[in-house]
């Protein structure tokens, strides 16, 4: 295509672009002359240009609408949003000219003259009546034969004047002067004065540069390598200046493919407004941050995602006007769009003050698409709810308009978010509206890694994806352990799944030498962590991301290739397609599902340990509660006064069996589940660890057999679930009682309320564990009675939502007595959001828990009562 | 008018002709990127050095650097508009003085007399040709 040509498709699709935005912003201020006159001139240089091109359908369509503008500017026609419906047409037609221009290399055949008749009709005093919302459907394709007629014929009939060319405007340009004369010229002549010192450069020439930057990167890396192994001589100045150099020119280019985010945003305005012509609704769209800059392939990749969230805020976030006065908003709903920088991340928030999600309508979905049960859903907090709208297939429009519901869901704006390491959260208050938060890296094209290496290849982690690195060997305190041949590590009392990258890659075998040392790279993905086990950890470079080789496009593993100071190539892992890959293998065995143990940050599974006990019943008991698995030399369990106990890591921990018939083996291996409790540890023993699988948290509550919270189904099967608190009061009051007799432990009093014997069962244990005496109690009005005929309490913890009297009632009735002012109260609710909060923290609770957050309960749990009894004056009466 | 898929007809062999004085300096003053190019391909190919400058504010910038023979100049612009501009150089005085062509539509085409009194030499309806442009600037004594 001749580059005249190609340059005026560029231009004009900018202009067409700056029109979009102007039009929206002049609709609001139909009197601000300065937007009219750029307007004005925008059109009036597309058409001009089509002129000199030999373009005649592009010319035709502009001249239409530079007529009517024309007319705005001289106040002989009124701004309507028909008016500038009509205009934003034109655009579009425009547009579709030029776009198969860019195929064809010349105008395609087409029929404009409807369009140009319908404005020429407003531009000659017509009212357009109702148009807005119909015509918008029309504009992809042209009208029918007879609808066009009919057009024609009324606009001839009501302007005789139709056939000659348009009329010609009287010029007055004084009108549109005076804001340039008489003031305001400061703001836009700085930016001017910046676009008038920029120069356009094909993205070519700009890639080009940035590989002749990795080379130079690479030989600089290569020189000062050859230095190291050399005493200072001559070249060691010039090559650290080289050195300096490289770096600043490296940073250069990397400014130079910085564009600001505004860019992105070019669109929504325009979007926004026909949606709200459309959806005849008000909507007011406040974009901050427009000059924050990113890479501009950062850039591409979200712009979809953020075109979709507005799309959705607009069309199902923002209420009918007479909807939001009834709730008494203003009747223009506003969608805020803010971007910042925030170290070394770009932030951008999308909120809208409109009706939030509708938790009601996700909830129905969830349960219908079989993401979620019913029992499962009455324990999840609204904010755990909405966030289902993250999954695949998962629509919240009630209807599907044709605005959004297109198919293109929550899940894939999450997905392209994630693919360049990025995150977003969300959040949505009923009838407050929701805000979204995405947090994108600033570049993709010049990253810090982590070098390792597995099987003697290096390669290279993205260190945005690294949470830390934990050194094992079998003889350190941290070691790999094997569930079901699939390795976990447990650290700081987390159970983190692992990826052994040799395995994974088909590199050889693992050797298990005794003593070997390995490192474990523990990554996030999203809210997902695991750990990839590699042999050596080298340094963090600066690397050059190359595309993937087609070759290895098929793997989801790499996310790229690097050449390193040494002048090697090596690979960059794909944290995301590590972590995909490994849910996936773990898939297809059926069973063994430790990696899934990553997914821990979506809330609604657990993943339980299954154990075998003598018979041939399985019992499992939640991960996240075991602090380690153990398997014991027989010979060290030690037989003392009736209790097994073993020395470990310096201390005596006390065994408990699990079956009080089990036989303790005279020889070989016992395994051991550890739990461990501010700071004590015991073990449970238990004939053999079976596997690890990962499943809803439904348990039904059941028998009162002893040491049983209940039963659940978990990997099919009806499995009894364990309470441990049962086993840990049994190891530690034994304990107690035998070692300790003589310490007199003046015991603090807790009042626990709770109507479900499931969460009871939780925290008492956990409470005598800690020393605690505790009374329980299933709604307010029976605690308010135990309150008055017992001893005083030392603390309360409360839940909310109860039969008879909540938590709330509950806690005003306490506060409203002089005896317990200060008695320390704690609310632990499944509802917790800022909300409930503020109306808990009203009632007179001192600390509000969520109980969502189940594996760290007890940590939680433990810290507020230490934070509540210690900042309270509430001394025990006794 | 020609259609541009034709290049060659609307620029001709022009580029082949040999000239034996030296260039004159043509200043092209649009806010369209695409006018800019078009008008310097017909420039070049009538012997003259061309610049351009995107309005007016970057014309008055450029006259300060080099005083140009001809300018090109457009009449919508941003920032600073072809009348605003046109004053403003002829203010600056510059010597020797630069022949100064009003591109034009039938829109601003009853101002032109404005524009001759302002100081311009001539003016020139938009869109122009090669021919157009070549007849203007024999009129002007410039080729």
């Amino acid at each position: 295509m001749d580059d005249l040509l190609q340059e005026f498709l560029t231009e004009t699709n900018e202009s067409l672009a700056t029109l979009d935005v102007e039009l929206v912003r002049f609709e609001r201020e139909p009197s601000d002359a300065k937007i009219l006159g750029n307007i004005f001139r925008l059109m009036h240089t597309i058409k001009g240009t089509c002129g000199f091109l030999g373009l005649p359908r592009l010319e035709a369509v502009a001249h239409a609408g530079e007529n009517v503008l024309g007319k705005f500017r001289d106040g002989e026609l009124d701004v309507t949003p028909g008016a500038v419906t009509l205009i934003l047409k034109a655009i579009d037609r425009i547009r579709q000219i030029l776009s198969a221009m860019e195929q064809t290399g010349a105008e395609p055949a087409g029929e404009d003259s409807a369009l140009i008749a319908e404005i020429n009709a407003m531009a000659s005093g017509q009212a357009v009546p109702e148009m807005a919302a119909a015509s918008l459907d029309d504009d992809g394709g042209f009208p029918v034969a007879a609808e066009l007629l009919a057009e024609v014929a009324q606009a001839i009939e009501q302007n005789p004047t139709l056939a000659a060319p348009a009329p010609v405007i009287e010029p007055d340009v004084k009108k549109a002067e005076p804001a340039k004369a008489n003031g305001e010229p400061a703001a836009p002549a700085a930016e001017s004065s910046a676009a008038a010192s920029s120069i356009r450069v094909n993205v070519d020439v700009i890639e080009n540069l940035m590989t002749l930057i990795s080379e130079l990167v690479l030989t600089r890396n290569q020189l000062l390598q050859l230095q190291r192994g050399q005493k200072g001589n001559e070249f060691k100045v010039p090559l650290q200046r080289l050195s300096h150099l490289t770096s600043d020119l490296q940073d250069g280019v990397t400014r130079m493919r910085m564009q600001p985010i505004g860019n992105a945003w070019a669109k929504l305005p325009r979007i926004v407004r026909d949606l709200a012509v459309e959806t005849r609704k008000r909507i007011e769209l406040v974009m901050l941050g427009a000059d924050t800059e990113l890479d501009r392939q950062v850039l591409e990749i979200i712009k979809d995602p953020l075109t979709h969230m507005v799309r959705n805020s607009a069309d199902h976030g923002i209420e009918p006007g007479a909807e939001r006065l009834a709730a008494g908003k203003p009747e223009a709903g506003t969608i805020t769009l803010k971007a910042y920088h925030e170290s070394g991340h770009i932030f951008i928030r999308i909120s809208d003050d409109g009706r939030g999600l509708n938790v009601e309508a996700i909830r129905r979905k969830a349960i219908a698409n079989g993401l979620v049960t019913e029992p499962e859903l009455a324990t999840m907090s609204e904010q755990q709810i909405i966030q289902f709208i993250f999954r695949a297939g998962f629509s919240t429009a009630e209807k599907v308009t044709s605005v959004s519901g297109r198919g293109v869901g929550m899940d894939v704006v999450r997905t392209n978010i994630e693919r360049i390491g990025g995150a977003i959260e969300m959040s949505s208050v009923q009838g407050q509206g929701t805000t979204f938060l995405i947090k994108i890296p600033l570049t993709l094209a010049i990253v810090s890694a982590l070098i390792v290496e597995a099987a003697s290849q290096r390669f290279a982690i993205p260190q945005i994806n690294v949470i830390e690195l934990v050194g094992v060997s079998d003889r350190s305190d941290v070691s790999i352990q094997r569930i079901n041949n699939a390795p976990v590590l447990r650290l700081r009392d987390r159970l983190l799944p692992l990826v052994s990258l040799r395995g994974l890659l088909n590199l050889a075998e693992d050797e298990t030498g005794a003593g070997r040392t390995s490192y474990v790279v523990v990554a996030q993905v999203g809210s997902a962590k695991f750990g990839i086990i590699v042999d050596r950890v080298f340094d963090t470079e600066e690397i050059v991301v190359k595309p993937v080789a087609p070759i290895l496009r098929g793997t989801p593993f790499y996310a790229g290739n690097t050449i390193l100071g040494d002048g090697s190539v090596i690979l960059i892992l794909d944290p995301n397609g590590i972590a995909q890959a490994a849910r996936q293998q773990t898939a297809d065995d059926g069973k063994s599902d430790v990696h899934a143990a990553a997914q821990d940050g979506i809330k609604d599974e657990t993943s339980f340990l299954l154990f075998g006990t003598r018979g041939s019943e399985l019992k499992a008991v939640p991960l996240e509660l075991v602090a380690r698995l153990e398997d014991l030399d027989a010979a060290s369990i030690e037989h003392v006064g009736g209790r097994h106990v073993v020395q470990y890591r310096d201390h005596l921990m006390p065994l408990v069996p699990f079956d009080e018939f089990h036989e303790w083996p005279a020889s070989g291996k016992q395994a051991v589940l550890v739990f461990s409790d501010h700071g004590r540890s015991m073990g449970l023993a238990v004939d053999k660890v079976v596997d690890i699988v990962r499943d809803r948290m439904a348990i039904e509550l059941s028998s009162e057999r002893t040491g049983l919270l209940g039963s659940a189904i978990i990997a099919g099967k009806a499995t009894d679930i364990v309470n441990i608190g049962h086993f840990l009061t049994l190891a530690f009051t034994n304990w107690f009682d035998g070692a300790v007799e003589a310490r007199v432990v003046a015991q603090r009093r807790a009042l626990v309320v709770d109507d479900s014997a499931f969460f009871r069962n939780l925290i008492v244990p956990q409470l005598r564990a800690a020393q605690w005496h505790v009374t329980s109690a299933a709604n307010g009005a029976e605690a308010l009675r135990i309150m008055e005929a017992d001893r005083p309490f030392d603390i309360v913890i409360s839940d909310i939502e109860m039969p008879e009297m909540g938590g709330l009632d509950f806690a005003a009735a306490v506060r409203r007595d002089q005896r317990w002012q200060g008695l320390p109260m704690i609310a632990l609710s499944s509802h917790a959001n800022a909300n409930d909060v503020q109306q808990g923290r009203a009632a007179g609770f001192d600390e509000y828990l969520s109980k969502a957050d189940q594996p760290r309960l007890p940590e939680n749990l433990a810290r507020a009562m230490d934070a509540v009894t210690q900042a309270s004056p509430w001394r025990n009466a006794s | 008018m020609t259609s541009i898929y034709k290049a060659d007809a609307v620029f001709g062999d022009d580029s082949e002709e040999t000239f034996s004085v030296a260039p004159r300096f043509c200043l092209i003053v649009d806010d369209s990127a695409t006018i800019r190019r078009f008008s310097a391909r017909l420039l070049n190919a009538m012997n003259f050095v061309v610049g351009e400058a995107e309005h007016g504010v970057a014309a008055v910038e450029a006259c300060r650097l080099v005083v140009p023979d001809l300018i090109l100049l457009d009449w919508n612009m941003p920032e600073m508009d072809g009348l605003a501009c046109l004053k403003a150089v002829r203010a600056m005085d510059l010597q020797p003085r630069p022949m100064i062509v009003m591109c034009t539509t039938e829109n601003v085409l009853p101002k032109i007399t404005e524009a001759l009194a302002a100081g311009a030499d001539e003016y020139i309806m938009k869109p122009f040709d090669r021919d157009v442009l070549r007849d203007k600037l024999a009129q002007l004594e410039l080729i």
